[in-house]
């Protein structure tokens, strides 16, 4: 299976769920989805497609809205990054850990640094940040720069 | 009775080492200053365990907001006299790190510094040279007092 | 005679990183990660530079692979430019990259070898790396942060006269190299502390999304240089090395064949470089665009993911280790295992991070609390 195939089935299974779809070079192919469809796309490019492993997921702050890419390989080959998007204001989504049990720190890792909730997954207690690390900061929003951030870590 | 400790101390000084959150070049570069090449051992500088009998603290990297009280704790524990060296760019002032959101940017903002030794990392050699000039400075302080 | 204790002040394991053992008896039950002792918070002072300084940044994020992040970072800004570095370049970045595989490995298995408490091996190790190190000064100019890749190629050619130095080097090294593993493959202490401990079966590698020779030695042959050819792997053959043991001694094992098939790579490298240029000039604007860069680190599989949005500086710039991608394997080869194993395990996943210098316990048949180091978890447990 080549990345031109990867995306003619998705489309075909996906339909209009999908929003945007491209595959610049060998082995690339960017797909965002609808935020509804998210866990029947991840369960298919999964357990149906082969895509078992996560190399990781990125968070973007596009400012009302946080986008997740998650990075999935087929075979250590073909790297598919599947986006969506989540409200700013109350950023939350299904959780793959029970599709991929390898996913489960790098959900605990946007939770960190952008305050996604990935609901299901079974401990999202704090990762990388420091103990003393006040609550409510997630470092990576363009809210917070890293002047303000550091003036609140630093203060006295 | 005091002089021959501290005579006995700067023929054998004994470091710890402790990283605050650096990158590991140094600290590679440190303990392969210990390796048989660059025998480190001429000078007597033995790499130790436990603060409670080490003289001298080498640090590396910009220290991390979570490391900082553990750095802190390490040096208290260490009896008296002791001395720091600041070891890498990271440690003497932050380097690339010193705006992170989560960084200290120096050593010299948590402890008092002794020697700085500069580089990004500094050379096995440039890791003893500074070492050593800290004896001679150890050595001065106590020809004098 | 030099003291090295390892622990707070251990070269490799250098970042304190937090686990929670829960025990039974002498036996781990579960095991709970709370890494981040040395989060820098990197990615976001990514954004606050630009591209060229973001070089030397990525460059730092690991001393011990510095070369990996910087292939990584400057193929993902490549890729945004629309530019190709030319291939003799290529052939130069899998040059510096396979000795810094070399380098990282020997680092590693001097570690492991005084894990199992064998010092001298250590120290061979260690000596023999040195040639390592000198080959990687003499190219570049620097034994750490070599800082050989520039966006679009190199910055410094590889002349005739380094090319039959390098040479003799791997020479040296290979012959050395197969010495240490009839040792390790036949030596009865190595054997004792390493086969059958901290098994990992293939099957949970593959669904804990394990990366590099951890995942290799539970006989899972995925290799970026492999699967998803990047600089000049694509034209150089060559074997990607898994052992099914899954275990220590299957880890080890592994790296010590990585060696040998490094230096078979860049022996071929060395006398296939094309002619050329070593560098392409690059437009100054980085358009706007989004790109997934990947390489085969030491460690594992490390990806790089970048968003441009047309200014000099990235709009978001994101980087997943490989140790990351390992320790949700780790925590399950943790379970079932003696407190003893503890070290040799946790040093087994090649770690780039100074990890396990505080590990809280709970011993789950009296609710006692503890936290040891690394230290006093060796000072228990080892007869030395």
């Amino acid at each position: 299976m080549d990345e031109n195939e990867v995306l003619k089935e998705l489309k075909t299974r996906l339909g209009d769920a999908v929003i945007e779809a491209e595959v610049p070079r060998k082995r690339r192919i960017f797909v965002k989805v609808k935020v509804e469809s998210f866990r029947e796309s991840a369960r298919f490019l999964v357990k149906e497609l082969g895509f078992k492993h996560i190399s990781t997921i990125t968070g973007v702050d596009l400012g009302d809205s946080i986008e997740l890419i998650y990075h999935l390989a087929y075979q250590g080959s073909i790297e598919l990054s599947l986006k969506v998007d989540l409200p700013k204001r109350e950023p939350k989504i299904s959780t793959i850990t029970d599709l991929i049990p390898g996913a489960t720190l790098y959900e605990r890792e946007v939770h960190d640094l952008l305050g996604v909730v990935f609901e299901g997954h079974p401990d999202l207690s704090p990762l990388l940040l420091p103990e003393k690390w006040p609550k409510g900061i997630h470092p990576l929003r363009k809210e917070y720069s890293l002047e303000s951030i550091r003036k609140t870590l630093f203060k006295g | 009775m005091t002089k021959a400790l501290s005579w006995a101390r700067v023929k054998s000084p004994w470091l710890i080492h402790f990283n605050t959150g650096g990158c590991n070049g140094c600290d590679i570069e440190l303990v392969a200053a210990l390796t048989p090449r660059f025998d480190v051992e001429r000078f007597g500088i033995l790499l130790e365990g436990s603060p409670r009998h080490a003289d001298i603290l080498a640090v590396t990297g910009p220290v991390t907001l979570q490391v900082k009280d553990r750095l802190l704790r390490i040096y208290e524990q260490m009896p008296e006299p002791k001395y720091v060296v600041a070891i890498g760019t990271c440690a003497v002032s932050g380097a690339p790190f010193k705006d992170c959101y989560n960084v200290y940017g120096g050593i010299d903002k948590v402890l008092p510094v002794d020697v700085y030794i500069p580089g990004c990392p500094p050379k096995p050699e440039a890791i003893i040279d500074g070492i050593v000039k800290l004896i001679q400075k150890i050595k001065g302080k106590e020809s004098r007092g | 005679m030099i003291k090295v204790p390892f622990g707070p002040q251990h070269p490799a394991l250098k970042e304190p990183e937090n686990f929670t053992f829960e025990i039974d008896g002498d036996i781990v039950v579960a095991v709970k990660p709370r890494i981040g002792y040395n989060h820098r918070g990197i990615e976001k002072a990514f954004e606050q530079r630009t591209y060229i300084q973001n070089l030397y940044l990525a460059e730092r994020i690991c001393g011990i692979c510095s070369d990996a992040h910087t292939t990584c970072y400057t193929q993902a800004v490549e890729s945004l430019l629309g530019v190709e570095a030319p291939p003799r370049a290529r052939y130069i970045r899998v040059i510096v990259a396979e000795l810094e595989r070399i380098h990282s490995h020997s680092l590693w298995l001097g570690i492991a070898a005084h894990e199992i408490g064998f010092d001298t091996l250590f120290l061979y190790y260690w000596r023999d790396r040195e040639v390592v190190m000198d080959l990687l000064e003499s190219i570049s100019g620097n034994r750490v942060h070599y800082a050989m890749n520039t966006i679009g190629g190199v910055r410094r050619d590889i002349s005739p006269e380094k090319v039959s130095m390098i040479k003799k080097g791997l020479d040296f090294l290979e012959e050395r190299m197969k010495r240490y593993i009839e040792m390790m493959k036949t030596d009865q202490t190595v054997l004792k502390r390493t086969e059958g401990v901290g098994v990992l079966k293939r099957r949970d590698a593959i669904d804990l999304c394990a990366v590099g020779p951890t995942l290799r030695a539970s006989g899972v042959k995925n290799d970026v240089r492999a699967d998803d050819p990047y600089a000049a792997y694509d034209e150089i053959p060559f074997n990607v090395v898994t052992h099914d043991g899954g275990d220590v001694l299957s880890r080890i094992l592994v790296r010590c064949e990585e060696i040998l098939e490094s230096i078979e790579i860049t022996r071929y490298a060395l006398d296939h470089m094309p002619k050329g240029m070593t560098r392409v000039r690059v437009p100054m604007a980085v358009p706007p665009g989004e790109t997934v860069s990947r390489v085969e680190a030491p460690r594992g599989e490390l990806i790089h993911y970048a968003k441009s949005n047309g200014t000099a500086r990235p709009e978001r710039y994101k980087v997943r280790s490989p140790t990351l991608g390992n320790i949700p394997a780790l925590c399950k080869m943790l379970i079932g295992c003696h407190v003893a194993d503890i070290p040799i395990i946790l040093a087994g996943i090649d770690p780039c991070f100074a990890c396990m210098d505080r590990m809280t316990f709970i011993d789950l048949s009296n609710g006692d609390e503890w936290v040891w180091t690394m230290q006093e978890l060796r000072r228990r447990y080892r007869n030395d």
